[in-house]
């Protein structure tokens, strides 16, 4: 009972707090719309939202802390999480109308956030000069536009990756694969792997959303129709086989099987350094682009011999892979400096200063000036990652449509649960899973238009 | 509460309005929804199982503290420790480890020479790991216990062993009943907490594998703040209250048939 009325109490000191905070806001506000004519601008506080790695974390506070001793009237205060908590954080701080003034986007999430209307509308702040993108090539900002408005700038280009370790290909007396692979050549190579050196092939689970989309591409379809109101291939068969294959490799051994992915070497909620590839656990590993330097580095950084290759294709298929924007900052439509908000963006996009302590961990960057810059002191790892996408561009599909809004739905409540989950557990069979993936899918899109 | 009874009957995304669709959200729960279904039968599970061990647990410590004589205060705070960071974040990450591929709980079992148990990867085993926390967790109900066995004069259990009972009939006979007040009150309590259980699951387990932990309060989160489906996870909110009432109250009826109140009995 005694602990009831305390939790009354602090409710009531917390209500309290945020009326305080509240009315502070609100004069602050207004004192800076006073003090904008004067040339001592009073302090404004900017409030930054990303998902990363540790590493990720590290860089950017350091560009931040660069960027408030340029603008000693900007405060920044930063929140940072992994992918999954990220999200929901997010979504929270949305239903309570707290997002803040800038926010990491994804490109699968742009399109859902922006019909919301959280996203605000760059345009202006690209045309008054707030954010200079002069250097930087039209297809790169592409992406972030949304029914023709600007709501995301890009951070860097990013494609997804094998990662492979040279060293464990050598002992196993293998050859590195060529980059124009197929499905069945990477099943070979896995179970020749697994056969010489007793230790997972692939140290990455493969029953992720983004293989059963990758699949398709690589088949000359895409996974949803042009309008995303229904799936948008006719046959199921690519995806029933590709659920044998790996159910094959992982009774094998040669992939490593669900259970230890989803217990212990979860990188959605532990970090893409979980990976087995890092502690020599496994000798491929699949992942983001972007992604390769933070592993690399947890990994052992240049003591190891890693390379980047494409993902495989379906047999006679086309490149699987597309150049996507790695990530974007957007400014928030709930936020409170909106033109202070586009010039952290600015400063992102072009300082050479803030990104030779960034250092293209979120990608390649989209501006010439900076990726001219940056070429002669990049390590190892970002060398690859650049050098990787310089041979992808020549042969790659381009960006399928942004998911349409259901997308997360159908992977929370159908994709994971109820389709990959069961066929990596033995429960269901691939082609009944297909089956229900079109079923569910199609249902959740139909509803969606119709709103 | 009331706007949430309102969203219940309606379609709500939090950024366009509330749409009023009636009953549709109910008897999408009850007749479309497997996931629905699924989580309403892992929580019974769930509170059928680690509430009456929780509690057969809880009263066993008790009664060992109530015999012993030195350091009793110490012991009660050792015990207690587990229950007053009982929902905490750390823990359940810790729980996490230690029950992980690569955890303590292996490493031991790897001295027996027994090989490791996925015991969070296994839809079949995750659940236990869970229940095993609550267990863990019998703090609470242990202290209110041990004031109980406090209250029973002990005199009624020495003259009982004068007149020849054994320890197993002294605890059936006399601790129980005189007992049952306090546990009825720790039985109600425990059950309407283990229906709202819900940090355990979110952390050590994420609801999987294959949603054999995906306990309600879990669920409705993710619909909620996942999918931005307030409506729904409204309805699913006020079902979970009716339940929860209605079985305190089935609680309280039943009570009078073995629940026994000293002061009832003719002073």
């Amino acid at each position: 009972m005694s602990r009831r009325c305390g939790g009354a109490v602090l409710e009531r000191a917390g209500v309290i707090a945020c009326m305080v905070v509240m009315i502070a806001i609100t004069l602050v506000s207004h004192t800076s719309r006073f003090a904008a004519a004067q040339p001592a601008a009073s302090p404004v506080e900017l409030r930054i939202a990303w998902w990363g790695s540790q590493d990720r974390h590290n860089r950017t506070i350091k560009a931040i802390e660069l960027f408030q001793k340029k603008h000693p009237h900007i405060k920044v205060s930063y929140e940072f999480a992994g992918w999954s908590d990220y999200w929901t954080k997010m979504t929270t701080q949305a239903a309570g109308r707290n997002l803040p003034d800038v926010m990491q986007q994804d490109y699968a999430y742009i399109a859902e956030w922006s019909s919301r209307g959280l996203l605000a509308s760059l345009d202006d702040h690209v045309k008054n000069g707030t954010i200079d993108t002069r250097s930087v090539p039209e297809a790169l900002l592409e992406g972030g536009m949304v029914g023709g408005k600007l709501v995301a700038i890009n951070l860097g280009s990013n494609s997804q990756c094998w990662v492979i370790d040279l060293d464990a290909f050598k002992n196993a007396g293998l050859e590195p694969p060529a980059p124009t692979w197929t499905w069945s050549d990477f099943e070979k190579i896995a179970l020749a792997l697994r056969e010489k050196l007793g230790i997972w092939a692939m140290g990455s689970g493969l029953w992720g959303e983004q293989l059963w989309g990758s699949l398709y591409l690589s088949a000359g379809q895409w996974r949803y129709s042009a309008d995303g109101t229904r799936i948008g291939y006719a046959d199921d068969k690519p995806f029933v086989d590709y659920l044998g294959m790996l159910l094959r490799l992982q009774k094998a051994q040669a992939l490593i099987p669900r259970p230890d992915e989803l217990s212990s070497y979860n990188v959605d909620t532990q970090g893409v350094e979980i990976t087995p590839l890092v502690t020599r656990k496994a000798a491929m590993a699949y992942m983001w682009s972007n992604q390769v330097v933070a592993v690399w580095k947890a990994a052992g950084g240049d003591e190891r011999n890693l390379a980047l290759l494409p993902l495989p294709r379906v047999a006679g298929g086309k490149a699987a892979n597309y150049l996507k924007p790695s990530m974007f900052f957007s400014v928030t439509s709930q936020a409170r400096h909106p033109k202070e908000a586009a010039m952290f963006i600015d400063f992102f996009t072009n300082s050479i200063e803030a990104n030779e302590l960034l250092m293209a961990e979120r990608g390649v960057p989209i501006s010439s000036k900076v990726r001219q810059a940056l070429a002669p002191k990049v390590g190892r790892s970002q060398a690859e990652m650049f050098a990787y996408l310089d041979r992808l561009s020549k042969d790659v599909q381009p960006i399928p449509p942004p998911d349409p809004p259901g997308h997360t739905e159908i992977v929370k409540n159908v994709y994971v649960p109820q389709v990959v989950d069961p066929v990596a557990y033995g429960r269901r069979a691939p082609d009944k899973a297909a089956a229900l993936l079109r079923q569910e899918a199609n249902a959740i899109l139909a509803a969606k238009a119709k709103r | 509460m009331a706007a949430s009874l309102y969203f219940a009957f309606t379609d709500y995304d939090i950024l366009t309005p509330p749409r009023w669709i009636g009953l549709a959200n109910f008897q999408r729960m009850f007749f479309d929804d497997a996931r629905y279904l699924q989580s309403v039968t892992v929580t019974v599970v769930y509170v059928a199982i680690a509430v009456p061990l929780r509690l057969a647990f809880a009263l066993a410590v008790a009664m060992l503290l109530d015999t012993a004589r030195h350091g009793v205060s110490v012991y009660r705070a050792a015990y207690y420790a587990p229950s007053v960071v009982a929902g905490s974040v750390a823990v359940a990450v810790m729980w996490r480890q230690v029950f992980g591929t690569q955890g303590v709980i292996n490493a031991g079992l790897a001295i027996l020479g027994v090989p490791p148990v996925k015991w969070l990867g296994d839809p079949d085993l995750a659940i236990w790991t869970l229940i095993t926390l609550a267990v863990w967790q019998f703090g609470s109900p242990m202290l209110i216990f041990l004031a109980g066995l406090r209250q029973i004069p002990a005199e009624l259990s020495e003259a009982a062993a004068l007149d020849g009972a054994g320890a197993v009939a002294r605890f059936f006979r006399i601790t129980l009943p005189l007992l049952s007040p306090v546990t009825f009150f720790n039985l109600v309590m425990q059950t309407i907490a283990g229906f709202m259980v819900f940090t355990q699951a979110f952390i050590v387990t994420g609801g999987g594998p294959m949603d054999t932990t995906l306990f309600y309060a879990l669920y409705l989160y993710r619909r909620a703040f996942e999918s931005f489906q307030m409506g729904y996870a409204s309805a699913m909110a006020w079902v979970l209250l009716v339940v929860v009432a209605l079985l305190t109250a089935l609680l309280f009826k039943t009570s009078g048939r073995w629940v026994f109140y000293e002061a009832k009995e003719g002073r």
